[in-house]
């Protein structure tokens, strides 16, 4: 049995518990909605959450010429920000126009298509965060190769 | 140039992960649809006063019953639904904060205090512009009227038994 260095292990380690925790978070919010029609809600504010924050990502990694840190948890974040008000709604506070703040957490119900719309900008937002990281990981590679 | 490749690869696969991961997602939110739930669920329990058309002028359901400077919320039902419906309301005494009224389709044996309207030709659920099931048939849910006779929220609610705390909150965001 050989030593392996402590990073080789920690590493990978580091990586799979942000992934477990950005998942286990994301399976705590789906219980804490009440009734199988409460899906419909979940998704919306999953995806619409999801795609902004990857617009936030892209225009990150765009400038720092590098994949952003933790990635999954950047979504989750934003997730909570959009569900926030259904938080509220279960400690007692009805939902009102106002709460649209929250990444149009009223509204976004209702455009038409309603989640597959929203399913649909999800995956292109995605699509956009992925280039952007391949194009700026392409662009470390042409500089380096140049330069090497 | 092969890492290049390599990466893309990689991107693609995350891509395509999420794209089937979140459809199976999508989709089971479509099976778990029950013939009671609301064809668009964005109808349903939105949990916000004055969606849509409303307020809107609410119909008496009982000579008393929506009653000036007292809020009402009209429950719709089934019969097999309505046992169900009545021990709960029995336990959440929401008839404190407001006039509680059920309306079914059919004959029920009773529901402790609260008043029952058995109307057949489903008058009542139309007059409240209760929307239609995915499965048609007489609506699962309830309306909500303010103490100055307005209808202020309506939706769906097969589920409504199980939570009539959203009632309760409805209520008080009057």
């Amino acid at each position: 049995m050989t030593d392996r260095p402590v990073t080789q292990c920690s590493s990978p380690l580091r990586l799979c518990l942000w992934c477990v925790l950005a998942v286990l978070v994301e399976i705590g919010l789906y219980f804490s909605y009440r009734g199988h029609d409460a899906r419909f809600h979940f998704l919306t504010h999953l995806f619409v959450g999801a795609s902004v924050a990857f617009v936030v990502m892209a225009a990150v990694a765009w400038r720092r010429r590098r994949p952003v840190p933790y990635p999954l948890v950047w979504p989750v974040a934003a997730h909570v920000v959009a569900m926030f008000p259904d938080l509220l709604f279960t400690a007692g506070t009805a939902h009102a126009c106002w709460m649209d703040v929250f990444l149009g957490h009223v509204s976004t119900h209702f455009v038409p298509g309603r989640n597959l719309t929203w399913y649909v900008v999800f995956l292109g937002t995605l699509a956009l965060y992925l280039a952007t990281v391949q194009r700026a990981t392409r662009s470390d590679w042409t500089s380096r190769t140049s330069r090497g | 140039m092969t890492r290049r490749w390599a990466t893309g690869q990689r991107l693609v696969a995350v891509w395509l992960v999420a794209a089937i991961g979140f459809a199976v997602l999508l989709l089971m939110a479509e099976i778990s649809r029950t013939p009671l739930d609301d064809p668009d669920q964005a109808y349903q329990r939105p949990g916000i006063l004055d969606l849509g058309a409303l307020p809107a002028p609410a119909p008496p359901v009982t000579a008393d019953i929506p009653a000036p400077g007292r809020p009402a919320v009209v429950f719709f039902t089934r019969p097999g639904e309505a046992a169900a419906l009545c021990s709960a309301l029995a336990a959440a005494r929401l008839d404190a904060d407001a006039d509680v009224v059920v309306v079914s389709p059919g004959e029920l044996p009773g529901c402790d205090d609260v008043p029952v309207v058995t109307e057949a030709t489903r008058q009542l659920a139309m007059s409240y512009r209760m929307r239609e099931p995915a499965g048609g048939g007489a609506p699962v849910g309830y309306a909500v009227v303010d103490a100055v006779g307005q209808i202020r929220y309506r939706t769906l609610d097969p589920t409504a038994t199980d939570e009539l705390s959203e009632v309760r909150t409805i209520l008080e965001a009057l």
